[in-house]
């Protein structure tokens, strides 16, 4: 990366156009410099999440193009870890309440036709912490969502496996350690696992939760790495509390802080170059600036 | 990997999901209900004992029951308080040589670490699990069989070696997670070792040493087999009475047995209940 | 020779707390010798009680393990009116009462245990986990009494000739079945083993990490899904250590078992015949014991019984110990 930290050396991919919706202020949808034809991944629109009286997230409307990355940045607490498990109905488990529309292509992620359990093998999830099956192997791990979802067949887990192991550059570490317990892996190598384990289901989307934030250096550069060439084909969210991380990495970015009543709440979304440099909201150029958070 | 087979893939995983749902949800229910089932099955002896304790034994239960000594076979009007008293003397006299040696121990535990007390915590938690018919024979050998005799003394002593490795690790427990620092200060402040534990650790730790304590007495209570070895005759304790009234074949003194049963059930659960009442308490307070 | 420093561990290197362990150290003042007194001595007696137990245990023993030699630990007969002295089938009696509750024991405390920390109501799991137990606080006698009047005539008239004429597995309950015997004595068992059973392996559960969970439900399993793949493998060596202290309870439970089981030191046809073991033996044979060989059998017989459990309780406590689940290599690991 040349220039300095916030400059890409890649120019802007393609970015869904999006019809606007609400104008308050604080609510933003991604903006493009050029139109295209492919609809968003995933649509969020007013959505809030609160835990009994109280609200942790909320009116949140946002696009998430399909095939990028998109980050979510902001300080901790302000509710996009909140956010992305609301995605993937995480909450049904927590007693979160999930108000707003959420939908995966044309598919309503809370309607009352929609299988939870169909809705999330489309949605994969990548956790903080690494955190493999520990009485399982490597291989026992990476199939697991296969077998979850009623996939049989030696030979088709094999080969599934070995395609996830691939895509998730971990297939030449691992390949000859198979069947050894996963938790013998070092912790880069954990998380990788994992990736491969949410890959192998074959998502639409997969969503990411700080996914570095328990590794090393080393292990969170190959993992980046991993993230801008997995975005071909599946569609990243990727919530990060680094800044830099965000401008390495992804497309797009949105940008969540504190309001005043302790809510956190979506300030400016849009393409982060743009978001970086030349952000609309003040207070995204203060957050960008470090003069916030 | 060409595209082909990629995309025949992934309409395979979606297929294979849509299908098997159904079945994976209605495995899920049958396997939920079977745990419920499991968990009925565990609340189902306690209630049944409830069930078949008080009936019984209140038909036998009454005043006189409960105040009346033992009358020879056939003549009306007995009850069960030698059996009582007894009892209450024995866990008395078990818990004032208990209660001291615990909380001494304990304070040694407190202070040391190091191979010698990992040993006797160890001991601690080996003799918790040693069956209450081994601490009779034990208390047999050493207070029985040398003094031809039985003895209260010797009952005591079985009950007091057996709850002796409960209340020590409690009294240690409690001691450490409440009095640790209070104990630092009052050193660190130039107090006597002694005039610390007494005044601060033991005060601060009351609450949880009592808690602790009273599960152990419970447990004392209840036992049969210490006294088996021990006491001369059935009279002189609840547990006993039960069991050899209970094991004969006459219906009244399986009666006796009943009642006595369900007097000895109400006085350890309520003190089981008390305890948790208590701990819930002290946890409460402590947030 | 360690100080009598204070039990805590360190804190923090630095300098508050090298002034803390040099104010704690060891300083004799007047009056403290009294304190240490009485804790070494609180201390000194409880390790006495230990040794003395051990023993006067072997003492006793001695007498009838001179006697029969070590072949009393797998001589088949207890007949003490022949004078012939073995626990060998007393040792059996007790592993098998023990196998059958622990059939009886594990599925319904792990299926329970499951449903109280997975799967039940948030305001049903407190109360119904207090009420299991209560159970635990139950005499073994009243447990005792209640099997032997109440379950007795319902196991010899209902429940055993409904066992006998099952398809696959009626065969083990055939023969005599008048009441008292190793199957009611495992049932007694199981009751009294139910509750660490279920406490335990809803500890277990608990501990597991709700990540896995979360990480099981995010593939697109179900909930049962999880439960079963996910968290209780994770649980695994907890749970195996819940089982194995149930196994040392239930082996050293004798006055409930001898209540219920019948008193026959002989091997059992089937499981509904009348049994003996090592606790019920002692319960039983106790007072009639004839002084010397006699009773020192009997003592014998608490030896063994004493081996046994102790050996099965530190290898459960050692289980407990080791804990669940391994997290290697995660946070701050290279590569």
């Amino acid at each position: 990366m040349s220039g300095g930290p916030f400059d890409r050396a890649e120019p802007l991919t393609l970015v869904a156009e999006q019809p606007a919706a609400a104008n308050t202020a604080a609510s933003a949808l991604t903006h493009g410099h050029q139109s295209s034809a492919a609809p968003p991944a995933v649509t969020l629109e007013g959505v809030r999440v609160s835990f009994g009286d109280h609200v942790a997230v909320r009116n949140v409307t946002l696009a998430i193009p399909a095939r990028q990355v998109t980050a979510l940045i902001g300080p901790s607490g302000c509710g996009k870890t909140t956010l992305l498990r609301a995605v993937n109905r995480l909450h049904d488990h927590t007693g979160g309440r999930v108000d707003g529309s959420i939908k995966l292509g044309d598919i309503d992620v809370y309607g009352a036709d929609t299988r939870p359990e169909l809705i999330r093998r489309r949605i994969g999830m990548v956790f903080q912490r690494p955190n493999p099956f520990p009485a399982m192997s490597v291989f026992e791990n990476v199939v697991s969502g296969l077998r979850f979802n009623g996939v049989r067949g030696r030979a088709m887990l094999r080969d599934a496996a070995e395609s996830a192991l691939r895509h998730a550059a971990l297939w030449d570490t691992v390949k000859d350690r198979l069947h050894q317990p996963a938790v013998r892996l070092s912790g880069g190598q954990q998380q990788r696992l994992c990736i491969a384990r949410a890959l192998a289901v074959e998502p639409d989307v997969l969503l990411m939760d700080e996914p570095c934030s328990a590794l090393d250096p080393i292990a969170t550069a190959k993992i980046e790495e991993l993230i801008t060439r997995l975005a071909a084909d599946v569609t990243i969210v990727l919530v990060t509390h680094n800044m830099f991380q965000a401008a390495r990495v992804s497309d797009q970015a949105a940008v969540f802080l504190l309001g005043e009543d302790r809510v956190g709440e979506l300030v400016e979304a849009g393409a982060t170059d743009e978001l970086f440099h030349e952000p609309k909201n003040p207070r995204t150029r203060d957050y960008v600036a470090g003069r916030v958070g | 990997m060409s595209v082909a087979s990629a995309v025949s893939r992934r309409e395979l995983v979606r297929a294979a999901a849509q299908r098997s749902l159904t079945r994976r949800r209605i495995n899920g229910r049958i396997a939920q209900a079977l745990c419920a089932v499991a968990a009925v099955a565990s609340v189902a002896p306690l209630v049944a004992l409830l069930y078949y304790t008080i009936s019984r034994g209140a038909q036998v239960l009454s005043w006189g029951f409960l105040v009346n000594a033992p009358t020879p076979p056939g003549i009306p009007g007995g009850g069960i308080s030698t059996a009582i008293t007894g009892s209450a003397e024995i866990v008395g006299l078990a818990l004032v040589i208990a209660i001291p040696i615990a909380l001494l121990a304990a304070l040694f535990l407190f202070e040391r670490s190091g191979r010698l007390a990992a040993a006797l915590r160890f001991s601690a938690d080996v003799l918790t699990g040693v069956p209450s018919i081994i601490i009779g024979i034990f208390a047999y050998a050493l207070l029985v069989l040398p003094l031809h005799a039985f003895s209260d003394l010797a009952a005591a002593f079985a009950l007091a070696v057996l709850m002796l490795p409960i209340m020590i690790r409690a009294d240690e427990e409690a001691m450490r997670t409440i009095a640790l620092d209070l104990w630092e200060a009052g050193i660190a402040l130039g107090a006597r070792r002694g005039r610390v534990a007494r005044s601060v650790v033991l005060r601060g730790a009351l609450p949880d040493l009592v808690t602790g304590n009273l599960l152990a007495i419970a447990r004392a209570v209840g036992e049969t087999a210490p006294l088996l070895f021990t006491l001369a005759t059935p009279v002189a304790a609840m547990t006993l009475l039960i069991y050899t009234d209970g094991t004969q074949a006459f219906p009244i003194a399986q009666e006796t047995a009943w009642g006595t049963a369900l007097v000895l059930l109400a006085f350890v659960l309520l003190l089981s209940v008390a305890a948790k009442i208590a701990a819930w308490r002290i946890s409460r307070r402590a947030r | 020779m360690s100080s009598d420093s204070t039990g805590a561990l360190p804190r923090e290197g630095g300098p508050v707390s090298r002034v803390r362990a040099a104010l704690l150290q060891k300083r004799t003042r007047p009056g403290e010798h009294a304190y240490t007194v009485l804790r070494w001595g609180g201390a000194g007696l409880f390790a006495a009680v230990v040794v003395a137990l051990l023993i006067s245990i072997a003492a006793s023993s001695s007498q009838a393990l001179a006697h029969s030699g070590v072949g009393f630990l797998w001589s088949g007969t207890w007949n003490p009116a022949a004078g012939e002295y073995g626990a060998g089938i007393l040792v059996v009696g007790t592993l098998l009462t023990t196998a059958v509750a622990m059939v009886i024991v594990v599925p319904i405390g792990l299926g329970t245990a499951a449903f109280l920390s997975e799967l039940a109501p948030g305001w049903l799991a407190g109360p119904l986990s207090t009420l299991i137990g209560l159970l635990a606080a139950v005499p073994s006698i009243v447990v005792g009494l209640w099997g032997l009047i109440v379950l007795t005539p319902i196991f010899a008239n209902q429940v055993e000739p409904f066992l006998a004429s099952m398809p696959l597995l009626g065969w083990l309950f055939r023969g005599e079945a008048y009441g008292p015997s190793i199957l009611l004595a495992s049932v007694v068992l199981a009751v009294m083993t139910l509750p660490t059973m279920v406490a335990l392996s809803r500890t277990a559960l608990a501990a597991v990490p709700v990540a896995d969970r979360e990480a099981a439900l995010a593939l697109g399993a179900t909930r049962w899904q999880a439960v079963r793949k996910a968290v209780i493998p994770a649980a695994r060596s907890g749970i195996q250590a819940a089982v194995t202290l149930a196994v040392g309870r239930a082996m050293g439970e004798s006055i409930a078992v001898a209540m219920v089981i019948g008193n026959r030191p002989a091997l059992p046809t089937s499981l509904t015949a009348p049994g003996a073991t090592l606790g019920s033996a002692i319960v039983n044979q106790f007072a009639e014991a004839s002084p010397g060989l006699g009773a020192s059998s009997v003592i014998a017989l608490g030896a063994v019984l004493l081996l046994l459990t102790v050996a099965v309780n530190a290898g459960g406590q050692a289980l407990l110990r080791s804990g669940g689940g391994h997290r290697a290599g995660t946070a701050g690991a290279l590569r």
